[in-house]
């Protein structure tokens, strides 16, 4: 039984991975770490992916992005309503990273979505569009009105979703990946042989995808409920 | 730390509310999708905002339940 609280502590604690030895020390956590690491692999693939486009006779590897480009595209146009447009990107970016940080417990690193600061500051990036977007798009005065809509009855209860959206959003993803996480690793200790690797597919593949998808799509729908016209 | 234990369980029982829910909502979406298949698109991803939601509840009780037995 102490074997196993061990295992569970270390699945829970969030490692410095190294020091900047600067003012007195800046601790660098893991999720940092792999968070660079992702960005790095990201950016080194789009750079790849992209530095070859062509109008006329465009190759597969072109095609298959226009079709994922035009899938977000689409998504953000459904859910967002006329001003999709500036959503879109920071929408497929946020998927990308957070799609990644989930499954990349597969390649054996730790997922930085299991610590939450990560997924804090995402909750707030996403405070950040949903409540931006409603003041940007609705005016100062609009965007005060648009709390006391559909009845101004309702009012407290959605100035308290302010605080409630981003930390749910944050929870959700913190406690699904945080789970899945320590699930892994007690399985791991129990099982090291076999187990794991079927486990792994439905924890750390379908688990971090939905877990994304279920992100980014609350993030869209909560910004399209602030700014979407009614028709 | 007996306590602890034992409030942490009590916390983890949330996941019952969660699982009943999306049962629920599973179910009437597969009777919505089989009487209108051609709107299984929309049903899904009503049905996937949904499930997220109803499954917040239980991650809430699992966080607690982490909580109350490391730092508590």
């Amino acid at each position: 039984m102490g074997g196993l609280k061990e295992v569970l502590l270390e699945a829970m604690a969030n490692e410095t991975a190294f020091t900047i030895p600067i003012f007195g020390g800046i601790g660098i956590s893991q999720s940092v770490v792999v968070s660079w690491l992702i960005m790095a692999v990201l950016m080194a693939v789009t750079l790849l992916l992209t530095h070859k486009l062509k109008v006329r006779d465009p190759g597969k590897v072109q095609i298959a992005l226009e079709c994922a480009v035009n899938f977000l595209n689409n998504f953000a146009h459904n859910n967002i309503g006329k001003h999709w447009r500036p959503f879109a990107p920071y929408l497929g970016t946020v998927a990308l990273y957070i799609g990644f940080s989930n499954i990349i417990a597969i390649f054996g690193l730790t997922p930085p979505t299991k610590d939450v600061s990560v997924t804090a500051a995402l909750a707030a990036m996403s405070l950040c569009v949903i409540y931006g977007a409603q003041f940007r798009y609705r005016g100062l005065v609009g965007g005060m009105k648009e709390f006391a809509s559909p009845v101004w009855i309702l009012a407290p209860i959605n100035l308290m979703e302010v605080a409630v959206r981003p930390l749910a959003l944050c929870m959700r993803l913190f406690g699904n990946i945080l789970g899945a996480f320590i699930i892994m690793e007690l399985i791991k200790y129990l099982m090291p042989v076999g187990v794991p690797a079927v486990a792994s597919i439905y924890f750390d593949l379908f688990d971090g995808l939905i877990q994304m998808a279920v992100f980014v799509f609350l993030t869209a729908i909560f910004t399209g409920e602030g700014i979407k016209e009614e028709e | 730390m007996e306590l602890g234990i034992i409030a942490a369980g009590l916390a983890v029982l949330t996941g019952i509310g969660a699982g009943i829910g999306i049962g629920i909502a599973t179910g009437k979406a597969s009777e919505a999708i089989a009487r209108q298949p051609e709107a299984s698109g929309k049903i899904n991803s009503t049905l996937l905002i949904g499930c997220a939601l109803a499954e917040g509840t239980a991650i809430f009780g699992f966080v607690t339940a982490l909580i109350i037995i490391f730092m508590g």
